[in-house]
């Protein structure tokens, strides 16, 4: 009896605690009988030279700093995507968490499927791990902890991961482990995105368009500078939250296919 | 998604349960694999009784002291978590991992852990099922990779049967592991020491337990509140002015927070000696020469720190003697949590 109270209290508490915390920033679209697919897929670029694409294991010319940066692991998370349509209205996608690992192609394309028909005007995601899943215990999938992207001794996701080799580095090498998702530390943006040219997407029953997020890997180092201002970082604080910032606010729809 | 949380109004139940040092009757109730204590306030842990299961605990129990979590097969949790003390390591100040490494930090004891907002001494944990991930993966501790240890496991017969049977799941994740381990450890739930049968109506304290009692309502029970016997909050106790162990503000990145660590639970603090989150005190009597007398940093020390100076030799008697009744001799001989 004990028992069962306690677990009533216990679902009642969470679906107050739940329907208290929910974010609803605008109606769901109308409901569509028809739905259909698209694909989000996330390219590099490095600085401010679209002809020379961010490449692992070849040196960069930092234009900004002057270093050379030869990256070995570049891996960072995207999630909570949506689409929005031009009367305010969102598409969530569901457990939407994606691991991007510039080692592995496959992980920079995502598909999408049950996308209610009709035109979007805009994609909203989350650059970084919501607050919500570095909270919630043991995950799976792209958040699993066995994809060395979570820190056990302070527990949350590291949102970025950059490593490799730099001349300019005191050590040779440079490993920056960018995480923290609450308050002044947070390393997490919400993004809302235009597609270019106040182009529109349409989502019908044949076709797959191919949303193209570009992201710039050198703008890490926007306001951080050299390497040489210290090649390691593994904790949250004010330098990991300014890195997260200067490479999130660059982010952008490049192209719609 | 697993980890539903219920914590603000946890803390609101909670802080209707008040401590006192008078009886109050309650009846009794049968214990499943998991149940709040009558005197217990609501568990922060959302307990799932939809996927916990004897087996489910079972096989976090085979896991909790199977050796294969570390990285050369050598230590399991149970090595340096005894259950007959209170799940904590009686024998060194800090504990040993792999290869001898020794820690940093005395082993504390595990129980009531649904109880728990965070853990471990500096709080940096923020989920029950998380925690495993620190001992397992540290390089002074089990040493072992995840994906090294998932790979293990998987290679397991009796492991991959296991979980089918457990999570009637064909392959072995991590999340079902630390579910598994997360599942055993919830039944760690330790309230029948004889405080508890005396707040419950089952018996009295002695005359001297009965003093302590009354001591440490004045003394200490602001910070170890009951029933849990701590209120979760970072304290510093002033002893030391230079810390090799940055505590809390490796968390908070707060320097104000230097040397802060959790207070710790005192339930079975008779049977988890040494003391303090180094362990440099080997009895309690010890603990008591010092906790709150002597304060090399003034600026950092907590304001609620009492100090025991003004407490007569007799009066501290009672006060260990009170913390003797919080040794829960079921809990610690339980053969559901044993080896």
């Amino acid at each position: 009896m004990k028992k069962l109270l306690f677990i009533a209290i216990a679902f009642g508490v969470f679906a107050i605690t739940f329907s208290s915390c929910k974010q609803d920033e605008g109606t769901e679209p109308t409901p569509s009988n028809t739905t259909g697919n698209f694909d989000m897929k996330v390219d590099y670029q490095w600085a401010m030279q679209t002809i020379i694409p961010f490449e692992l294991n070849k040196p960069l010319y930092h234009p900004m700093s002057g270093d050379t940066l030869t990256y070995t692991t570049f891996k960072h998370y995207i999630s909570n995507i949506r689409l929005k349509k031009a009367d305010g209205s969102y598409w969530t996608a569901p457990k939407s968490y994606h691991l991007m690992n510039a080692a592995d192609t496959t992980t920079l394309k995502v598909h999408f499927t049950n996308v209610p028909t009709g035109e979007y005007v805009a994609m909203e995601l989350t650059l970084g791990v919501d607050s919500a899943a570095n909270v919630s215990g043991a995950q799976s999938g792209d958040l699993d902890p066995i994809n060395e992207m979570f820190w056990s001794w302070n527990s949350g996701y590291i949102m970025i991961k950059a490593e490799g080799t730099s001349p300019q580095s005191g050590t040779g090498n440079f490993a920056y482990h960018l995480g923290g998702f609450s308050g002044d530390n947070s390393t997490v943006s919400v993004r809302e995105l235009q597609f270019p040219s106040a182009q529109t997407v349409t989502i019908n029953q044949t076709d797959v368009p191919v949303i193209h997020v570009l992201a710039n890997p050198a703008r890490l180092f926007h306001s951080y500078g050299s390497v040489s201002n210290g090649e390691d970082i593994h904790m949250p604080g004010a330098a990991a939250a300014q890195m997260a910032e200067d490479f999130n606010s660059w982010v952008r729809i490049s192209q719609v296919q | 998604m697993l980890g539903k949380r219920s914590w603000v109004a946890s803390l609101i139940v909670a802080s209707l349960f008040f401590f006192s040092c008078s009886k109050d009757v309650a009846p009794t109730a049968e214990a499943p694999l998991f149940a709040v204590p009558d005197h217990f306030p609501p568990p922060h842990y959302p307990v799932d009784v939809t996927t916990m299961s004897k087996k489910t605990v079972e096989l976090g129990r085979q896991l909790f002291y199977d050796p294969i979590l570390s990285v050369d097969n050598s230590i399991s949790c149970g090595s340096c978590h005894h259950q007959k003390n209170a799940f904590s390591d009686r024998e060194l100040k800090v504990s040993q991992g792999v290869d001898g490494t020794p820690g940093t930090r005395n082993t504390p004891t595990l129980s009531n852990l649904a109880w728990y907002p965070y853990f471990m001494a500096d709080g940096g944990v923020n989920h029950l099922e998380v925690v495993p991930l620190v001992p397992i993966t540290s390089d002074i501790e089990m040493k072992q990779d995840l994906l090294g240890l998932i790979k293990k496991i998987n290679q397991n017969d009796h492991y991959r049967t296991a979980f089918k049977v457990a999570f009637n799941s064909d392959s072995i994740t991590s999340q079902l592991l630390l579910l598994a381990l997360t599942h055993f450890q919830l039944t760690f739930i330790s309230s029948d020491s004889k405080y508890d049968q005396y707040v419950s109506g089952k018996t009295d304290l002695s005359a001297i337990e009965q003093e302590g009692c009354q001591i440490f309502e004045q003394n200490c029970a602001q910070c170890h509140k009951p029933p849990l016997f701590t209120d979760f909050s970072f304290v510093n106790t002033g002893i030391d002015l230079h810390y090799t162990d940055p505590g809390r503000s490796r968390i908070s990145l707060d320097t104000k927070d230097s040397g802060a660590f959790k207070v710790p639970s005192l339930r079975n603090i008779a049977l988890t000696a040494p003391y303090m989150h180094d362990g440099r005190f080997n009895s309690l009597d010890e603990v008591l020469e010092h906790h709150g007398i002597d304060i090399a940093d003034v600026k950092r020390v907590d304001p609620r720190m009492k100090s025991m100076e003004n407490l007569s030799d007799t009066e501290k008697q009672s006060l260990v003697a009170f913390l003797g009744a919080l040794t829960d001799a079921k809990f610690i001989n339980n053969n559901r949590l044993s080896n």
